[in-house]
């Protein structure tokens, strides 16, 4: 036979069962083609060695969100698509009190909600956090008529809001659950918990389980023309939330929360397929509601792209740190005592994790670090 | 063929849906930023490019299903478009070297690992001739032999040919590379 082709002798590398035996068996007798061969893959080597690309792809529900938010805005296509800024600004801050995992439990609820009301397409890929006071959250509800709503909401309702409807449903009523393993077959959430827990922290005391949560906020013609008719919705959860006792003996006193969510993820949709309000202009309608408070409009303009970033209200009082867990940003929230403290912060995957408890941040950063 | 692969950036038609379009993006989408990865080199930068592959392909298969001509077109549109940017980037370069300080040569010291950085490999692609290019990034981002025949609208023997000659040239310019 004459010796092997050197496009064969590459394919060898890559597909050997592509390549006929008759030239295999050339290769095995013959040093002139071994020798090409040698050369062939290193050449391959090096060639995949320099071109290799990194496991980690982008986060793909925040691309697919820019995407449809470039196809669907006249001239948008001829932009980049704009993405969150990674560098977020530091800053320590001084507001009021909250505690124990009423932290966590607030930061994750607060936060979600207002994320989805300040973006159209939305799909928080960090958190950050806004500093709030009274007077903005006495704002936020005059703004969007939710005072009407504190209470128990039920599993599903509506109510008419300023500018539009809003409604919600849940997939389920919230409940307790006997085990970890019954609460991550029922979200399909993995919930690692601590190896060590900080002192006076006792064994897990009750796991409760939120099913997804589903929100919408329909624009009528008093949003303006540029959000009208147009359809928001949210969704958010289902969450796991881990409560733990005390060592004292005291079953009722909690002293350590842990929390897992998956993201709130928002969509907008027009009237009658049409596409609907962009993010952009959603937001600057949101922002532009008469009666927000300048200082946090401004705070929330700061988080520079708002369709990635979730919020995390820090109240008056409280001291805010940025951390980072698991190479993701984290926003570690404690009291000026230390009495209690909690952290949160968003995976690569998607899920929103919460620590929190009543326990100073050294203690609360220690547990998220095990499970980040 | 090249044309083809020029980004059209027209808006879409209003009301457009996207519904049909997900599944095949949320699929396709690792593979063509992978493929952007290994030219462009920067994280940011090869999900700019994704994104621009996409829209072009929303126009062209606005309702794409399960086509593996769609799916080979949006591999090969990453490649290109890929080095689209860095052949862009490569004359920004060369515009910005002529009016500044020439910079004096690396000497003899400097590395084998120098010349295999990413800015390194990165221009060496750009200087690869564009299908050569094209075939090595399709290739060793996991495309078979089948695949990227398809994505290159060559037959597959031919494949072996050009990623051989495509693998030689890339060595070359690794070792000979011009430093800035």
């Amino acid at each position: 036979m004459r010796h092997v082709p050197s496009p064969v002798l590459r394919r060898l590398e890559d597909e050997p069962m592509a390549v006929p035996d008759v030239a295999r068996r050339h290769l095995d007798d013959c040093r002139r083609c071994q020798a090409q061969s040698t050369e062939i893959a290193a050449d391959a080597a090096l060639a995949a060695r320099v071109l290799a690309a990194p496991p980690e792809v982008g986060d793909i529900d925040l691309e697919w969100i820019l995407l449809q938010d470039r196809l669907s805005r006249p001239g948008a296509a001829r932009r980049p698509a704009v993405r969150p800024s990674r560098r977020m600004p530091r800053r320590l801050v001084n507001v009021s009190v909250g505690a124990g995992s009423a932290v966590v439990a607030s930061v994750l609820a607060v936060g979600a909600a207002a994320a989805a009301v300040l973006t159209t397409v939305y799909a928080p890929t960090q958190v950050a956090p806004v500093r709030i006071n009274a007077n903005d959250l006495h704002a936020i509800e005059n703004i969007m008529g939710i005072s009407r709503l504190s209470g128990d909401l039920g599993p599903s309702g509506s109510t008419q809001l300023t500018f539009g409807k809003l409604s919600w449903s849940s997939a389920g009523p919230a409940q307790q659950v006997a085990s970890l393993a019954r609460a991550s077959a029922m979200t399909h959430l993995a919930f690692p918990t601590p190896a060590t827990l900080p002192s006076g922290v006792g064994a897990i005391g009750r796991i409760t389980v939120q099913p997804q949560v589903t929100a919408t906020v329909r624009f009528s013609q008093n949003a303006g023309p540029a959000v009208a008719g147009s359809t928001l919705t949210i969704t958010a959860g289902p969450a796991i939330a881990v409560q733990y006792a005390s060592t004292s003996g005291r079953s009722n006193l909690m002293t350590l929360a842990i929390v897992a969510a998956r993201r709130p993820v928002a969509s907008v949709k027009g009237e009658g397929g049409a596409s609907g309000a962009t993010a952009s202009q959603l937001e600057t309608f949101l922002l532009s509601r008469p009666g927000l408070p300048a200082d946090l409009v401004q705070e929330i303009r700061l988080l520079g792209n708002p369709a990635s970033v979730l919020p995390v209200p820090v109240p008056s009082g409280l001291w805010e740190l940025k951390e980072q867990i698991g190479g993701a940003p984290a926003v570690l929230v404690t009291d000026p005592n230390g009495f209690a403290s909690g952290v949160i912060w968003e995976s690569g995957d998607g899920i929103l994790h919460g620590v929190g408890g009543l326990l100073d941040k050294q203690d609360v950063f220690n547990v998220a670090r095990q499970i980040g | 063929m090249e044309a083809s692969f020029v980004t059209d950036l027209r808006s879409s038609p209003p009301g457009a849906s996207f519904s049909g379009f997900e599944r095949f993006f949320r699929e396709e989408y690792p593979a063509v930023v992978r493929i952007a990865f290994g030219v462009v080199g920067d994280a940011q930068a090869a999900q700019d490019v994704a994104q621009d592959v996409f829209i072009s392909a929303f126009k062209r298969f606005p309702e794409p299903g399960d086509s593996d001509h769609a799916r080979a077109w949006v591999r090969a549109a990453a490649a290109h478009t890929a080095l689209n940017a860095i052949r862009g980037e490569r004359r920004r370069e060369r515009r910005q070297r002529s009016a500044a300080v020439e910079v004096p040569a690396a000497g003899p010291e400097e590395t084998v690992l120098d010349a295999e950085s990413r800015t390194e490999v990165r221009r060496a692609l750009s200087r690869l001739p564009r299908k050569a290019a094209a075939v090595l990034v399709l290739r060793h981002n996991g495309l078979s032999y089948a695949e990227v025949a398809e994505a290159m609208n060559v037959k597959v023997g031919h494949v072996g040919t050009m990623l051989r000659r495509a693998e030689s040239a890339l060595r070359k310019e690794l070792q000979n590379a011009p430093r800035t």
